[in-house]
This record gives C-alpha cells, sequence and structure tokens, in this order.
C-alpha cells in the first residue's frame, strides 16, 4: 500500500470520529477477545483513535490474516455499565466490536 | 461465552490486594518461566494474543487455584503441546 504509516500498519480509517456515538456489539466469541463482558452491547462515545493493529481475536488464534484495524478509545458512564456510579471508564477497542449509535433509536 | 478470567465488574471477589509488592519474582522458578516466554515468543512459536487465549482456555477451577505464574506456566505448556513442539503429556513423565 502506497500511504501507509512508517510502522507498516496503514493509517487509522477514522470510520468514528472523536464524540461519535457507538455501541458495541453483543460479542460474545468462543475465543480471546478484548471486549469484556461488562461493555457488552452497551453505548459509549468515542474519545480518539489510538493507532491500528492487528485484530487480536483472529491474532489469538494463530491465523495469520488478522486484519489490521482503528483501535478507538471509548468512554463509557459507569451507570450505562452497571446501573449506577458517577464515573467514567475509557476502554480502548477495535472497531469491529463497534457501532454507530444513531440519535433516533436512543 | 465469557470465559473466567473475563471478571472486571463483578462482586464476590473480595478487596483488591493493593500491597505495595516491587519483588518482581517470588521464587526462581517464576522468572525461569518468563525466560521461556520471551524466547518462544521471539521464535515466533506463538504470539502474545495466542498466549492469553491459551491462559484463559483453562478451566475455570484451575484458572482461580492457579497464581499468576502458575497460569503463564500452564499456558506454555498447553501451546508447545498445540504448536507440535511437545508430544501431547511428554511432561507428565
Amino acid at each position: 500500500m502506497t500511504d501507509a504509516s512508517p510502522d507498516g500498519f496503514p493509517p487509522g480509517t477514522d470510520r468514528f470520529p472523536p464524540g461519535t456515538r457507538v455501541r458495541t456489539y453483543r460479542h460474545d466469541p468462543p475465543h480471546h477477545t478484548r471486549l469484556p463482558r461488562y461493555a457488552r452491547g452497551k453505548r459509549g462515545v468515542v474519545v480518539e483513535p489510538e493507532g491500528p493493529d492487528e485484530l487480536a481475536d483472529v491474532s489469538a488464534q494463530g491465523r495469520g490474516d488478522a486484519p489490521v484495524e482503528q483501535i478507538y478509545a471509548v468512554r463509557f458512564e459507569a451507570r450505562d455499565l452497571w446501573g449506577e456510579g458517577d464515573h467514567h471508564v475509557v476502554l480502548d477497542l477495535w472497531e469491529s466490536y463497534l457501532e454507530e449509535d444513531p440519535d433516533d433509536e436512543r | 461465552m465469557a470465559r473466567i478470567n473475563d471478571v472486571g465488574g463483578t462482586q464476590g471477589f473480595g478487596a483488591i490486594d493493593t500491597t505495595d509488592d516491587t519483588e518482581p519474582f517470588h521464587a526462581d522458578w517464576e522468572a525461569r518461566v518468563v525466560g521461556l516466554y520471551n524466547t518462544l515468543r521471539a521464535q515466533g512459536i506463538f504470539n502474545t494474543n495466542e498466549f492469553r487465549d491459551a491462559i484463559e482456555s483453562m478451566p475455570p477451577a484451575e484458572y482461580l487455584a492457579a497464581s499468576y505464574y502458575e497460569r503463564w506456566f500452564t499456558a506454555i505448556c498447553a501451546l508447545l503441546e498445540r504448536k507440535g513442539v511437545l508430544a501431547p503429556g511428554e511432561l507428565d513423565d
């Protein structure tokens, strides 16, 4: 690829700009994943892109074809995760864990 | 199928031990396990995510009873068998 970054990874796609409301998938695969159980099917807001990396879920299976995806820092309100709490939690999540959460569905 | 390692936000595990512990190892074998890990990773026998997957694949009761580096050693042994470096049961003797 012509526009690869110096470390060999393609530049981030930035599909979700900072401030984008996203929803996590109810992602529950029978192998390693980096989307914790408490954050599945939850709503959050993108803080910023963190840079691309190989998708751990595929790499964990010993496969050489792991897609390289943007990783996003996503902010969740504690009460959205656990029903209480005034703090927030920021998780680094691969793009395929996320879908846009349109306002009209909220 | 969330695994036994995935307990973030779960109640019932007691208070987190926040004792300031600056010793990296508490027994020589623990340092050897880290040496094994570093060597096998550098040789490309497995990658970091496969290693994490192997730790998370431990039977829950075994996982909970094991110390941190006992989990590392269990995962390394499982991966060496899976990758054909060791024959199944070769470490049992």
